[in-house]
């Protein structure tokens, strides 16, 4: 039970503060401030003196009267549930004040504590069951309470030294102390016993115990069956007894903060009214009661037959069935769960809650209601688009926003304002619905004079006042797998039912508008208003973490308009360009007027040049954007003459050549337009030009018209026929090579037989038959033709989907490979038996124009199962996975020393990420700080080299060296550095790696440029300019929870890894687990994996031979595979295996075998355990086993050959036993090397051949139990970043490495699982509102732990502000007396301040 | 004066825009985009072209800002006018002879003129210009 060490927060100054009309947040102003949480056991007096009264009374009700029970469990001593102003008899609180009282059960006879049973065995076992001293010797007590008084013992290893000490007592059989013999104590069966079983392996006493026994056989003969299975049995009576009299000093040997019989139940608490409230029935006489009040009455019940009983005499065995039963009573009131005993016991209808069903659970208490719990100013509805608002607004209706308020203190400035919404009221929409004054009381503005109230406002009131535009709000829509999917936005009052927001918007909420809903919530205080602004505002989270991407931008139909707009033959007369500059910004926009790109014969602009209009309106904008991008029209050479147009080059925000898409508007990459004008122009410009794209591509799209009908995907009658053809073909070689398959001419594929080679090639030609088909049907589609706008846009759809809708749907998949026989020998019965033509095996020739036949519809919904399926599992699976790493990570922050620590102050990481850069900021796709092209270019565009030389080496030089002595260069991995000068401090300072990286790119760009252009001496300061800058403002922020952001990071592309949850990659004909299943073994650091592979690079990598050689020695080769002949030899004298060797095979495979080493192999089997002597060498290459002499004596020599001629040809000769096979991989350059399949890793270095300092292991523990706990964490992270990039996901390898180290820091590799957290951890709150929530509780009792409330679970389970991100500081503040007049200006007051 | 030798060498691609390869007299290569509905060129057509940076008759330079008062200019005397910005300007060495390389961007409509380094040394990257052009 926790108690509760309080300590009294400073108290406060005395001084006068400075009197605002709104009072500042102050942390935790009220009188007590918990500052740990302290678990112990409750002892009986303790439980007593806790209680109101002793609960004996067994019926609840007075019946007549219907009132509760005087002493029984309804009690109103100890609160009242009733809502009809029942009043508590302790404390005369109605049901809102008083928050009840317990009231205590005396039990008659003592019980087990259910959920110390294990404790009590374990304790028991340590004990002298006669003496109750340890089971040790002095000196070994000496030794153990030594280390147990260790200070800086953790938990783990603590647990680690009890673990022992019970293996030491239990193998103890003489009580050192006392001399008694002591047996093994274990539970009986599956009952809530303890035996003793003191008799069974001594002889003696159980010779005197039967004595015992004697006269009770005389009368009751029956008994003489039962005697043999006779044991001592420890009872809870005895086991209180043994374990009152355990001294103190044993207590702590046996790691128990408290007392041992405070295990034990002798009374038992009765919880208050309020937490198991009684509920009246309507109408019907009764009531319903909650399940603890159920099991209380049955304990009381049973409690007062034991008494009666022992009041007046029961039957022995009566008493004893009962005692039983309130056993089991008393630990199913605890936890109704039990193993074996509930089922019994239980009733019919559902089981009874008890405490540790009430607590554990995601709908438990510590998840459900502590954890998690539910707020006050929320809304929910469904959502939908709004390309007309801001990306940073929501549009809100206004029926939420008469309900939602927001609490302003009223002041000068707004005096005016809120004194209108209190006369609006409540039902007229600027309104307010409270008015809370200073003074002391409220007022509710449905009722009363509005008027009078709006006059009497005085300066200090409170107004609780409808939303109005501008109120932030945050925005969230569920799952939150990452920080992006709860925003603040900025309120919009619209009539309207629905949310709205501007499309752009959607990914990072994952959100579509087929019924999706969102949640909002309003911040009640100006300070959480600012920093919900500030921090999660979004414009400040257009990139993601993850990997520095740009997440909001254009999408879907903004995309196709941009696409469309600025196609090369989009011209724009006057009017017309008039009107779309008009639609970017609600004609409000004030803009320059471009000079028209067609003067003559008439004035014409193109839509390129819109486009620029809208990234710079007017030529006052400061904003230059500079950027190149390949679009998916692009034909990969003629850059910005590309015919099709292809290749975007913007130059000063003026768009040069290209038709923009998805790679330049889209969201999900780094070098888009607004990625550029994030990084460059700050989020503001960003969000601007994002705005006004939204309106204009919304409006112009709107008049211009964008549809897609059937006519676009059907297919011309040429078409069709070249499509006929193409599949024709298709089937004809398919035929082709299944008569060869059947025929058994068919030439095999390396590693593969016969079937899989067919397989392979036949899905080779189905999948090249319908690429071609598309590719015939993409050429003939016209470039107006709608599916195929958006498919080269990429705003929706792409090129497979609309060959899919007109010529080809293609093979369908089913795990990977043609759907299975699902009946006998066919796939579905419209097909013979044994047929593997393409129709029968899944290939779907038909368009989804043209129609599936029957078999073909059948195939395709084999395929669409699959993937929902998938999607279900995965979803579950996924988000587990996330939560785990949340959990395990969610306390790391980086503190002010730039080091990244736990909530303990243990150190994770010196340097975040190597260098202490923000991910969410780094511009090359490699996360690198600086996309140095890109900001050449932009260097470029700001500073025209117009007339000036270019830059030389030597001027190069000398800025370089100047560069130097401004900014430090931080050595990070210079050997031989002492440890004082190594940086630890969070300080001003540039990597050496990114010095380096950006002085060879300049220098490079100096001597010869990449494109032809030379840069001056200004631009090239300009440039190094721009590097420190932007370095210094990319570091990341103490009080950053970079472990959330991490967990958040690798947790949501997971959700992500759709419909290849098991996906394998072919590495030279060898199979890889990837996906979701893949990360799981990471974090879990599973010890056995699913397909360990060694990756070996060999001496001489050049030589093939040589590698076949190696490959020999690493693959096992048994002895089967080796020997010419196995045969048993009979002579009549002479009885033996003869085994004679291939020496040719041996010779061809360049085996390092002998004879000798075959002999030594065979007798080095482990299951044939043959002696030397029965192994002999008979010549060159043959080997003679002889039966062994027992063998011989005991006539079965035959049958002990016949044994072992079926056992000795799996013998392993040569080769490692845990390998699989090896093959020779073929790197490309004309170097090979091996790649094995299987685990230890030690002996494949080992291997002579092989370069034991390039070889590894995808098998994290084996890297640990081989290399050590480094070699596993860059283990770690290599295979999470392989595996994610495996996927096409790219995450910043800072969050793989903050994985890693937590996952190694504590010295061994630590999985994200319940047990690895359990060694990670040290808060009780925090584990148990993980996993396992009752025994961490439990454990935490038994062992007095104290949870100092300083992680964040902690935090928010104890309602905390978390010491993480700005809840890292305190402010200080000096409480000066001012006379501060509520009319003085700031400039006054500020200057009053200064002295 | 330039001769127009190929109409859309990649196969026509927009509907309004043709890509025209020209070559001159004087051995200077054209590639350059023309919005076919207002001014149609022919294959074997003869054009002149002129690259100006204003438009003023007297060579006053002009501010970036769009003239609209409908002055007489050069632009009188040609049928077809181009407004835009000179993007790239590269030398290039094709078999021992340099050439200059000028890239003119036309609101997206591009042009690509290759010429003797004398000839195109008045154009520099970020340059302003008009192109005329006019039938002979």
């Amino acid at each position: 039970m926790p108690t509760f060490r309080d300590d009294m927060a400073g108290s406060s100054h005395d001084t006068a503060a400075i009197d605002f009309t709104k009072t500042p947040f102050a942390p935790a102003s009220t009188p007590r401030k918990i500052s740990a949480v302290r678990f112990s056991l409750m002892s009986s007096s303790e439980i007593g003196r806790a209680g109101v009264f002793h609960v004996f009374e067994r019926n609840l009700y007075q019946m007549p009267q219907r009132t509760p029970m005087p002493n029984g469990i309804l009690d109103p001593r100890m609160g009242t549930t009733d809502k009809r102003g029942g009043e508590c008899a302790t404390c005369r609180g109605n049901m809102v004040d008083c928050a009840g009282h317990f009231g205590y059960i005396k039990l008659e006879l003592p019980v087990f504590h259910i959920g110390y049973f294990k404790n009590i065995i374990s304790v028991l076992q340590c004990v002298c069951k006669n003496c109750s001293r340890i089971l040790l010797n002095e000196d070994d007590q000496d030794m153990f309470l030594k280390r147990y008084r260790n200070p800086r013992l953790e938990i783990t290893q603590r647990r680690l030294l009890y673990k022992k000490l019970t293996e030491k007592c239990k193998r103890c059989r003489t009580c050192p102390h006392c001399g008694d013999y002591n047996g093994v104590t274990k539970r009986a069966g599956q009952t809530l016993k303890i035996v003793h079983e003191k008799y069974s392996k001594n002889p003696a006493l159980l010779e005197e115990f039967m004595k015992e026994f004697e006269t009770a056989l005389k009368y009751n003969e029956q008994l003489r069956a039962s005697l043999p299975k006779v044991q001592d049995d420890l009872n809870p009576i005895r086991v209180l007894g043994i374990l009152q009299r355990v001294t103190s000093a044993d207590c702590e040997l046996l790691d128990i903060a408290d007392r041992p019989e405070h295990l034990l139940l002798t009374h038992l608490p009765v919880p208050p009214c309020c937490i198991r409230p009684s509920v009246e029935m309507d109408g019907v006489s009764g009531s319903n009661e909650d399940d603890i009040t159920m099991k209380l009455i049955q304990i009381i019940e049973v409690n007062n037959v034991l008494r009666q009983g022992l009041e007046k005499g029961l039957a022995v065995n009566n008493m004893m069935e009962n005692w039983d039963f309130l056993q089991i009573q008393c630990a199913m009131y605890i936890n109704s769960e039990l193993p074996g005993l509930s089922l019994q016991y239980q009733g019919p209808g559902k089981p009874l809650r008890g405490f540790v069903q009430r607590l554990k659970g995601k709908q438990g208490r510590f998840r459900g209601n502590l954890s998690g719990k539910r707020v006050d100013f929320s809304a929910r509805t469904v959502i939908s688009p709004d390309p007309n608002l801001r990306i940073d607004e929501v549009g809100v209706p206004i029926h939420i926003a008469k309900t939602m308020t927001y609490p302003e203190v009223v002041n000068k400035h707004n005096m005016v304002m809120l004194r209108e919404r209190v006369r609006n009221g409540m039902a007229k929409h600027p309104g307010a619905n409270f008015v809370k004054f200073a003074s002391g009381g409220m007022q509710y503005l449905k009722y009363g004079d509005r008027r009078k109230i709006a006059s009497e406002l005085k300066f200090g009131d409170i107004v609780e006042r409808h939303l109005h535009d501008g109120d932030i709000l945050l925005f969230n829509r569920q799952p939150s797998l990452h920080k992006m999917s709860i925003m603040a936005h900025k309120a919009r009052i619209m009539e309207c039912r629905t949310l709205r927001f501007n499309e752009c918007v959607c990914t990072p909420y994952n959100a579509d508008f087929d019924g999706d809903e969102m949640n909002i919530h309003c911040p009640q205080t100006e300070e959480a208003r600012a920093e919900a602004m500030q921090l999660m505002g979004v414009q400040h989270n257009l990139c993601t973490p993850k990997n520095g991407e740009i997440l909001i931008a254009a999408t879907q139909d903004f995309l196709t308009a941009a696409f469309l707009l600025t196609i090369k033959d989009a011209f724009f007369d006057r009017s017309q360009f008039g009107s779309l500059v008009a639609y970017m910004g609600d004609a409000l926009l004030s803009v320059d007027l471009p000079t028209p790109a067609i003067l003559k014969p008439i004035e014409l602009w193109t839509g390129k040049q819109v486009f620029s209009v809208l990234i710079r309106p007017k030529a006052s904008d400061h904003i230059y954007v500079n950027l190149e991008v390949a679009e998916k029209l692009y034909n990969k050479k003629d850059k910005t003459m590309c015919p099709d147009d292809g290749y975007v080059c913007i130059q000063n925000s003026e768009i040069i050549s290209g038709q923009l898409g998805k790679a330049t508007l889209g969201s999900g990459n780094k070098s888009g337009l607004f990625y550029v004008l994030n990084i460059e122009y700050g989020a503001e410009a960003a969000a601007n030009a994002m705005n006004r794209l939204a309106k204009l591509s919304a409006r112009w799209l709107g008049t211009r018209g964008f549809s897609i009908g059937i006519d676009d995907v059907s297919p011309a009658a040429e078409l069709s026929a070249e499509k006929g053809r193409r599949i024709e073909d298709g089937y004809r070689t398919c035929d082709e090579r299944i008569a060869s398959y059947e025929k058994g001419t068919l030439p095999l594929q390396a590693g593969c037989n016969a079937e899989e080679t067919l397989e392979a090639e036949v899905l080779g030609v189905l999948s090249a038959v319908r690429e071609a088909a598309g590719n015939a049907c993409l050429k003939a589609l016209p470039r107006r033709n709608a599916p195929l706008i958006m498919a080269l846009c990429g705003s929706k759809g792409s090129t497979i989907n609309i060959s899919q809708m007109i010529a080809c749907v293609g093979q369908q998949a089913v795990g990977g490979s043609r759907p299975p026989d699902g009946f006998a020998e066919r796939s579905l019965p419209h097909f013979r038996r044994g047929e593997k033509t393409p129709a029968a095996k899944g290939f779907v020739a038909n368009s989804f124009f043209s129609g599936m036949r029957p078999t073909e519809f059948f195939f395709h919904t084999m395929a669409g199962r699959e993937g929902l399926v998938d999607t279900a599992v995965k979803t579950a699976e996924t988000g587990y996975m996330s939560r785990r790493l949340m959990k395990a990570l969610e306390d790391l922050s980086l503190q002010y020393d730039g080091t990244v620590r736990n909530s303990m102050g243990g150190i994770v990481q010196l340097r975040y990420g190597d260098d202490g850069m923000e991910p969410t900021m780094m511009e090359s796709e490699d996360a690198q700080p600086i996309e140095f092209k890109r900001c050449l270019m932009n260097v470029r565009g700001l500073n025209s080299a117009r007339g000036e030389p270019p830059a030389t080496r030597s001027a190069l030089d000398a800025a370089l060296d100047q560069f130097k002595r401004n900014n430090r260069i931080i050595n990070v991995d210079e050997e031989g550095e002492s440890a004082e000068t190594r940086e630890l401090v969070y300080s001003a300072g540039i990597s050496q790696l990114f010095y380096e990286n950006m002085r060879t790119f300049i220098i490079n760009e100096v001597e010869s440029p990449s494109d032809g252009v030379y840069m001056s001496d200004r631009q090239m300061k300009a440039f190094l300019d721009a590097c420190a800058r932007k370095y210094t403002e990319k570091r990341i922020e103490p009080g950053t929870a970079v472990g959330a952001i991490g967990a958040q990071s690798i947790g949501e592309p997971g959700t992500q890894m759709t419909l290849k949850t098991f996906h394998f990659a072919g590495v030279a004909s060898m199979n890889i687990t990837l996906g979701v299943p893949r990360i799981k073994e990471i974090i879990n650091a599973s010890k056995n994996i699913s397909t360990p592979i060694i990756t070996a690079s060999l001496m001489s990598d050049r030589d093939v031979k040589a590698a076949r050689v190696v490959k020999g020695r690493v693959e096992k080769t048994t002895l089967g595979e080796i020997c010419s002949e196995i045969n048993i030899v009979v002579r009549p004298h002479d009885l033996y295996l003869e085994l004679m060797l291939d020496m040719e095979a041996i010779n061809q495979l360049q085996l390092d075998v002998t004879i000798h080493s075959v002999r030594l192999a065979v007798l080095g089997a482990p299951k044939l355990k043959l002696k030397p002597q029965h192994v002999l060498i008979a010549g060159e290459n043959i080997l003679h086993v002889l039966p062994s002499e027992e063998a011989l004596i005991e006539k079965r020599a035959l049958f002990t050959l016949q044994h072992m001629r079926l056992a000795i040809p799996a013998v392993i000769v040569q080769g490692i036993p845990s390998v699989g096979r090896a093959v020779i991989n073929d790197k490309g350059d004309g170097t090979y090397n091996l790649i094995v399949e299987g685990v230890n890793l030690q002996s494949v270095m080992g291997i002579e051949g092989i370069k034991g300092t390039e070889t590894r292991t995808n098998h994290v523990m084996e890297c640990e139990r081989t290399l050590g706990i480094e070699a596993a964490r860059a283990c770690i992270i290599e295979e999470i970043d392989s595996t994610m990039g495996a996927h096409g996901m790219s995450i910043d390898n800072r969050h793989s490495m903050l994985l890693a180290d937590v996952m190694t820091y504590k010295g061994e590799v630590l999985g994200i699982t319940r047990f690895g957290m359990a060694k990670m951890k040290d808060s009780v709150l925090m584990l148990a509102s993980f996993e396992k929530t009752t025994d961490h509780l439990f454990d935490a009792a038994l062992h007095g732990r104290t949870d100092y409330i300083d992680g964040v679970s902690e935090c928010i389970i104890m309602g905390i502000p978390m010491p993480i991100g700005t809840g890292m500081f305190r402010l200080q503040h000096r409480a000066m007396k001012l006379e501060v007049d509520i009319n003085l200006g700031v400039s006054q007051m500020s200057r009053s301040c200064e002295r | 004066m330039f001769e127009v030798i190929d109409r859309d060498p990649d196969g026509k691609k927009f509907d309004r825009v043709s890509r025209y390869k020209c070559r001159s007299e004087f051995d200077a290569e054209l590639t350059i985009d023309v919005n076919v509905d207002v001014y149609p060129l022919t294959v074997g057509q003869r054009f002149s072209l002129a690259l100006a940076p204003t438009l003023s008759l007297d060579g006053t330079p002009e501010d970036d800002a769009f003239d609209q008062s409908g002055k007489p200019s050069l632009a009188d005397g040609y049928e077809y006018v181009m407004y835009g910005k000179c993007y790239k300007k590269v030398d290039e060495n094709a078999g021992g002879l340099t050439r200059a390389s000028a890239y003119i961007s036309f609101g997206g409509l591009l042009m690509n003129l290759k010429a003797d380094p004398k000839n195109l040394q008045e154009i520099e990257i970020d340059d302003r210009i008009y192109l005329l052009m006019r039938a002979v």
